[in-house]
């Protein structure tokens, strides 16, 4: 079920295209991982899906799941902030108030009634085990814990979408493990997720969806598969003898479960559904007809090497 | 040397870099100085708002009046009493009252006096008031008292002549008085030459008088013995008594006779006098008359002088205090006599929460905004107005603590404020928000928090001196004058005064209560468009970032290709 979408949005300015028609939909429960180099657009994606910037051109739809009806998120911007947190890239607390007291100010202007928030906040310390330090002013914690802190204050009104701003940035590995498998644990509870990173091999384990954006286009916008899609190298190439009856091959491959036959000068390049299930039928014709095997691909194209391949204009 | 010149250098750099720090830093106080300068810049006279008093407007009074006029102040009558007059200076419309004596001119020994009315709370102002308004006063005081001494210099002139008259006279007098002298030498010189020695040339005429009295003695006893015996023959004493008169006669012969001629000669020497006497009679006559004259020339030399006494007389003023100073001031003070602290409260009281407010709502803005959270707060589900009067509200509470602190402590000193307290918190409140939100707005504009406390402090310091504390504001130009009337500060330190000085009550106050308030929903509204464009600006610049990413990019993407 989609939670957010974007139609046909446009960030325009001074005449320069920020991001240009971007098409997207997060559904409820996705975990959302955005990347692009710096400057390709991915935070003001994600401030067009918090509502910080309007779009220039298009529109945000946010769904009702009470109303199910679609929604501006332009005109419905202080509704909708009920059901979001945001947090951007640098902690955003008060550095002199207590763990508990920015938790307690941010969660009473959400206008949240007492007990509610009294427990939510007590759950939220514990699955961010700040327990022990909610006494503490924000300024004393460590470099994790604030990330920890700030990811608390999003989520202290119970967001049904959590928004981060490379909420990595700045940690070393072992705090960027940390957070990101705590940011797991929240899409965990039913929270749609979605951040930005340049973390790829933590985005790659841990979110059902990327978003790779290009020069202020959205790339790829999918599955981790549909993403990797185009670069999938699980591909047979063969090689055809002179005089070889290529339609009479192509005929018998058609019969295969594969997703796509392509004719080079030197032979075909053949995409399988399924590698290995096709594998020994495709073995078997290779067998018949007399055919060089020339190459042969298994290796599925990592986020990093598509991302890689994205940014270096090869597809 | 060569490190400390490089920091310097850096120092420098980095101020006039950051455009907020340069604009407050240098040219804050350069605007400063020019708009004083040109406040200032005046050599008019102080337009001061007079009003006048006087049992009537004698032609010497609109005189005194018109002589003010000239000088560029507006002056106000007021015909039936001076309280009226008074009631404006505590509203501060008007700056002194004067009462006149129903005629400026001095014709006794007593002064006049001219009565001034001051507003002690208004300290920079009640001495200059005094020494313009006086400047006129003693210019009219002096030229009575020039009048006065060219009376008493006319009078004496005219003396003079009259005295040079009668000195004539007098000269006259005294040659008549010469005359008179010497004809009485004259008369005295004739009489002492008459002879007035008895001629006694025989010595027998010498005893001759002894001799005949004794002898008639003796026959007066004879003839007293005779007819006084009782023995004696009648016709006896009748022969005795004639022998007696025998006797008699022959006394009276020869030196009778002897006698009549020295008397004869007596009598030539007696006739010799009379001539003389008459003769001295006649000049005696003479002289009489010549006194006579100089007794009429006495006469019309005493008119003469009688006429000058009178001249003299008629000039009135003769004290010399009232001829050196025809005119003496009292200076009245309006409202109850008190210290000068009373008279200072008002301006402190608004000078502290003016500042306080000021710097206040700029910190606090200015906190928000470098605050790491300020991000977060626009995805709060929370309104502009909300965070706005958050802010008010936090720098209200602050300046109610610093005014609950200094009035706890003023009681301490000034018992009245009680009485007043309510009506002055009120207009207290009013103005603390009028420059939160001031401060809340310069905290808006600028960037960073000094830039920011530096333009509050500037823009205080701005209203400060513009507002007739440190120098009265009737020294500035008119049109700045009269936009200075809107200057809220001086528009609350106006209020604070009136109420707390003259216990004004608020319903006589309500116009600039109403302006003050005014500003502060003008303020309010201006903030809000301040926050809308604070949130474009943040939009703004994170556009901007990324605008300069892709052109980076594409320059980037060019060099390689």
């Amino acid at each position: 079920m989609e939670v957010i979408s974007l139609k046909d949005v446009t960030q325009r300015y001074k005449k320069v295209n920020i991001l240009e028609n971007v098409n997207l939909s997060i559904d409820q429960g996705d975990m959302v991982g955005v990347i692009g180099q710096s400057g390709s657009g991915k935070t003001t994606l994600l401030n067009l899906i918090t509502g910080f910037i309007q779009p220039t051109n298009g529109e945000v739809i946010y769904y009702s799941k009470i109303h199910h009806e679609e929604r501006s998120l332009t005109k419905n911007l202080n509704k909708i902030k009920k059901h979001m947190g945001f947090t951007p890239q640098h902690n955003s607390f008060y550095p002199k108030l207590t763990v508990m007291e920015n938790l307690l100010h941010f969660g009473r202007l959400y206008d949240l009634d007492k007990n509610t928030l009294k427990d939510n906040i007590k759950n939220l310390l514990e699955f961010t085990q700040l327990s022990h330090h909610k006494t503490k002013l924000a300024e004393h914690l460590s470099g994790g814990m604030q990330k920890r802190l700030d990811i608390s204050c999003s989520l202290v009104h119970k967001p049904k979408i959590l928004v981060l701003d490379e909420p990595t940035a700045d940690l070393d590995p072992i705090l960027q493990k940390e957070i990101l498998h705590l940011l797991q644990e929240v899409n965990d509870q039913g929270i749609t997720v979605v951040f930005a990173s340049h973390h790829l091999e933590s985005i790659e384990k841990i979110c059902n969806k990327v978003v790779i954006i290009n020069d202020g286009r959205v790339h790829s916008c999918g599955s981790l598969d549909d993403v990797r899609a185009p670069f999938l190298k699980d591909h047979f190439r063969i090689k055809l003898p002179k005089g070889a009856n290529k339609e009479h091959i192509i005929e018998r491959l058609r019969g295969l479960p594969i997703k796509n036959i392509i004719q080079d000068r030197n032979g075909l390049i053949i995409t399988p559904n399924h590698m290995e299930q096709t594998m020994t039928q495709l073995m078997e014709i290779i067998k018949d007809e007399g055919l060089q095997l020339n190459d042969l691909h298994f290796k599925k194209a990592s986020l990093n090497e598509v991302f890689e391949k994205i940014v270096g204009g090869e597809e | 040397m060569q490190s400390l010149l490089l920091i310097t250098k850096k120092n420098v750099k980095l101020l006039l870099r950051a455009k907020g720090s340069a604009l407050v830093i240098i040219f804050a106080p350069l605007l400063l100085i020019l708009l004083l300068g040109l406040a200032y810049s005046t050599g008019t006279q102080l337009g001061l708002h007079l009003g006048i008093h006087a049992p009537t407007f004698s032609d010497d009074v609109n005189s005194f009046i018109k002589l003010l006029e000239d000088d560029g102040y507006t002056i106000s009558t007021f015909e039936t009493s001076i309280d009226p007059c008074i009631e404006e200076i505590k509203q501060g419309k008007i700056h002194s009252c004067i009462i006149l004596p129903a005629s400026l001119q001095v014709e006794g020994n007593t002064q006049k006096e001219v009565k001034f009315y001051v507003d002690p709370s208004r300290v920079n102002l009640v001495w200059a008031v005094q020494q313009a308004v006086e400047s006129k006063f003693n210019f009219k005081s002096q030229e009575i008292s020039e009048s006065l001494t060219n009376n008493i210099f006319a009078t004496l002139t005219s003396a003079k002549s009259g005295i040079a008259t009668q000195k004539t006279s007098i000269l006259d007098i005294k040659e008549k008085g010469n005359g008179v002298a010497s004809s009485n030498e004259e008369v005295q010189k004739t009489l002492k030459s008459l002879d007035l020695e008895a001629p006694v040339t025989n010595p027998k005429t010498a005893n001759i008088t002894g001799d005949v009295a004794n002898i008639k003695d003796k026959i007066g006893d004879a003839r007293g013995a005779i007819s006084s015996s009782p023995t004696m023959d009648p016709i006896e004493k009748e022969e005795i008594g004639d022998l007696l008169s025998n006797a008699e006669s022959e006394l009276n012969g020869a030196g009778i006779k002897e006698l009549q001629a020295e008397l004869q000669a007596t009598k030539e020497k007696f006739s010799l006098i009379a001539s003389a006497v008459r003769t001295s009679s006649t000049k005696l006559d003479k002289s009489t008359e010549r006194i006579q004259n100089t007794i009429k020339a006495l006469d019309e030399v005493e008119i003469g002088l009688t006429n000058i006494i009178e001249k003299l007389d008629a000039q009135k003023v003769t004290d010399s205090d009232v001829i050196s100073a025809p005119l003496v001031s009292t200076i009245e003070q309006v409202g109850a006599q008190a210290s000068f602290l009373n008279y200072l409260f008002p301006a402190i009281l608004v000078l502290v929460i003016m500042f306080s407010s000021l710097l206040l709502g700029t910190t606090l803005v200015m906190m928000e905004k470098n605050s790491p959270a300020f991000l977060r707060n626009f995805f709060l589900p929370i309104s502009k107005g909300t965070f706005i009067a958050a802010t008010y509200l936090t720098t209200l509470i602050m300046i109610s603590i610093e005014v609950i602190i200094i009035l706890a402590i003023s009681l301490f000193f000034l018992d009245e404020i009680l009485t007043t307290l309510p009506s002055v918190a009120l207009v207290l409140v009013i103005t603390a928000s009028v420059f939160a939100f001031l401060g809340m707005g310069v905290g808006y504009i600028f960037i960073s928090e000094e830039t920011g406390v530096l333009g509050s402090i500037s823009l205080g310091s701005l209203f400060l001196f513009l507002s007739g504390i440190l120098l009265p504001l009737e020294g500035l130009p008119l049109w700045l004058r009269e936009m200075n009337q809107f200057n809220p500060f001086v528009i609350a330190e106006k209020l604070v005064r009136e109420i707390f000085i003259f216990s004004t009550p608020l319903v006589d106050v309500l116009p600039e209560l109403s302006v003050i308030l005014g500003y502060a929903i003008l303020l309010f509204l201006l903030i809000w468009f301040l926050e809308t464009l604070v949130h474009k600006h943040l939009v703004h610049r994170f556009m901007k970032n990324h605008h300069r990413a892709h052109r980076q990019k594409d320059k980037q993407n060019k060099n390689d290709a």
